[in-house]
């Protein structure tokens, strides 16, 4: 398990995190989601003992971080989002220098690496320079690295952004796989359709501050609000300011014609929406209810925060 | 010792594959190779165009004046060729984020670190002991006089073996806290080539390495006792800045 508490961090006059705390479940995926520069990276920095740390507490397995990092970092596997590796080395003796350090044992070493490759699909470019791969296959190379020596916690930032869609689909299928294998996986990700997909406990930050923290189950039951979408003809940033006033309308999005109405009381809405809306003048192409999903409760709490 | 022998390899490599090893070797032995021939091919190549006068001063070049010529020249392009080839050798790791990986999974700054120096100052010194063996090889050939003989050529191959060792040693530990290799690269030159003034002062010539330099330089009496403090600060002084770069990157955020 992976505790958290208190977690503060600063650049120079920057606060990046404010206080956070949190807890990982052991054999859970925790999905971490932000905006960019929400601090994500930072706290996957701060866990895999890259970057220092102001204030707080880490505990891993039960151990103090910061008095066993040399220990506890032998059990932690780390994907950053812009893997950077010596690119006049091939993934064999990337792989071989990595296990080294590890302290991979030389005769297991060359089979470990070997299985590596071939669970990562780079098997066949092994052999060739890392300068001269996709930014794709780095991500598979460092997901090898992020796997050696059978680590028990992974820390994944954005592990698919930089995959092709099947690339992407493997990747959500792997990590699915290694949840099954009771891997405590800490995944930062933008995409919250992966989240929603592969995720036992989804935490919001934004600004350095810890927004929610909750079982994706529970969270669909706490904010199972509706939302109503709406679509128009032309151009509605001007006209629906009326709707913005409504007591019973708690935020707008709008993203080009379409805008979605997060309500606070969906009874009254659905008696009175249609009805502000024929009075905004706007061309109407379509109109429906549907239930949140993890994007709109996000967009909702990152919202909230803004208003704070 | 697992990250050491993990570093030590990866630099090997790296020297191979970006041509480190090239470049230093360029910079001392093939240096060591050119420096006697253009001694003495000189004066014929530029004969229509220089006095006779000029001429006369390369033709009474004796195998100890074409030794201190080469030393002279040696300081100059060998400084130069390793500052600006391991300019690079911490920062370049640390700012373009190779560390990520290696300190994730528990690296020991300390094995990487010794790896470092310790693989350089290797090279570096089989390098230097390959430069002035070559040296003296080619200075037998082509000049004749003076008292120059093999013993002489490893006492000041040591000297100046020590020598980089230190600059390394600096080195290494300005590559540590600069951000861009390019300052450590014009730092150590300044620093190597400024240092050599103090060998002008007497009472505290001893207590700067180049005073390596100079006692190398005197093939009369290469060794004598005013080396004894130049040993001590050299020893004290190379630990001293190995161990600061140590601290600085077990101290250093690498994100």
């Amino acid at each position: 398990m992976i505790e958290v508490t208190g977690l503060s961090k600063k650049y120079g006059s920057l606060e990046a995190l404010k206080s956070i705390s949190f807890k990982v479940e052991e054999g859970s995926v925790f999905g971490f989601i932000g905006r960019n520069g929400a601090g994500k990276t930072t706290t996957m920095n701060i866990l895999t003992g890259l970057l220092k740390f102001d204030d707080g507490k880490i505990s891993i397995k039960g151990k103090d971080f910061l008095k066993n990092k040399h220990e506890l970092s032998r059990l932690i596997g780390y994907l950053p989002e812009t893997p950077s590796f010596y690119d006049y080395m091939n993934s064999y003796e990337y792989l071989n220098f990595m296990g080294e350090i590890i302290g991979c044992r030389s005769k297991n070493l060359k089979k470990t690496v070997e299985e590596l490759l071939d669970k990562v699909k780079l098997t066949r470019q092994g052999k060739r320079r890392i300068g001269g791969y996709s930014r794709g296959m780095k991500q598979r190379l460092a997901l090898a690295v992020a796997f050696m020596n059978s680590p028990e916690t992974l820390f994944l930032d954005e592990p698919a952004s930089a995959l092709d869609p099947e690339g992407r689909m493997e990747m959500l299928e792997l990590i699915e796989g290694m949840r099954d294998e009771r891997i405590t996986i800490f995944l930062s990700t933008h995409i919250l359709n992966d989240a929603e997909r592969v995720c036992d406990r989804i935490c919001i930050i934004d600004e350095g501050k810890i927004l929610l923290t909750e079982n994706l189950s529970s969270l669909y039951k706490t904010y199972i609000q509706p939302i109503i979408d709406v679509e128009f003809e032309d151009d509605p940033e001007h006209k629906i300011e009326p709707l913005k006033k409504l007591e019973w309308v708690e935020n707008i999005n709008i993203e080009s014609h379409k805008v979605s109405i997060y309500v606070k009381d969906i009874n009254t809405a659905r008696r009175k929406v249609l009805k502000e809306i024929a009075n905004l003048d706007a061309g109407i192409i379509s109109y429906r209810i549907r239930k949140s999903t993890l994007e709109d409760i996000f967009m909702r709490m990152v919202g909230k925060n803004e208003l704070i | 010792m697992n990250s050491f022998k993990a570093y030590f390899k990866k630099e090997a490599i790296e020297a191979i594959r970006t041509h480190k090893y090239l470049i230093l070797f360029v910079g001392t032995v093939f240096w060591a190779l050119l420096n006697p021939l253009m001694l003495k091919l000189l004066p014929i190549i530029l004969k229509n165009y220089i006095t006779a006068e000029l001429t006369d001063i390369f033709t009474y070049f004796t195998r100890d004046s074409a030794f201190l010529n080469f030393l002279g020249d040696l300081f100059e392009m060998g400084t130069l060729f390793i500052a600006f080839s391991l300019m690079g050798l911490i920062s370049n790791e640390v700012y373009r984020k190779k560390l990520t990986f290696p300190y994730s999974r528990g690296v020991d700054p300390a094995g990487m670190v010794l790896a470092k120096y310790v693989h350089y100052a290797a090279t570096i010194s089989i390098f230097i002991l390959m430069a002035f063996l070559t040296n003296y090889f080619y200075i037998n050939i082509l000049f004749s006089g003076g008292i120059l003989s093999i013993g002489i050529v490893l006492k000041s191959a040591l000297l100046y073996i020590f020598y980089y060792c230190i600059l390394l040693s600096i080195l290494i530990f300005f590559s540590s806290i600069f951000k861009r290799s390019l300052i450590t690269g014009i730092t150590i030159l300044v620093l190597g080539y400024s240092l050599s003034l103090f060998n002008r002062f007497k009472t505290i010539r001893v207590y700067f390495p180049n005073y390596l330099l100079y006692r190398a330089a005197d093939i009369l009496n290469i060794f004598d006792s005013s080396l004894v403090s130049t040993a001590i600060i050299y020893f004290c002084t190379t630990i001293l800045f190995v161990f600061l770069t140590i601290y600085r990157m077990k101290k250093i955020d690498i994100a």
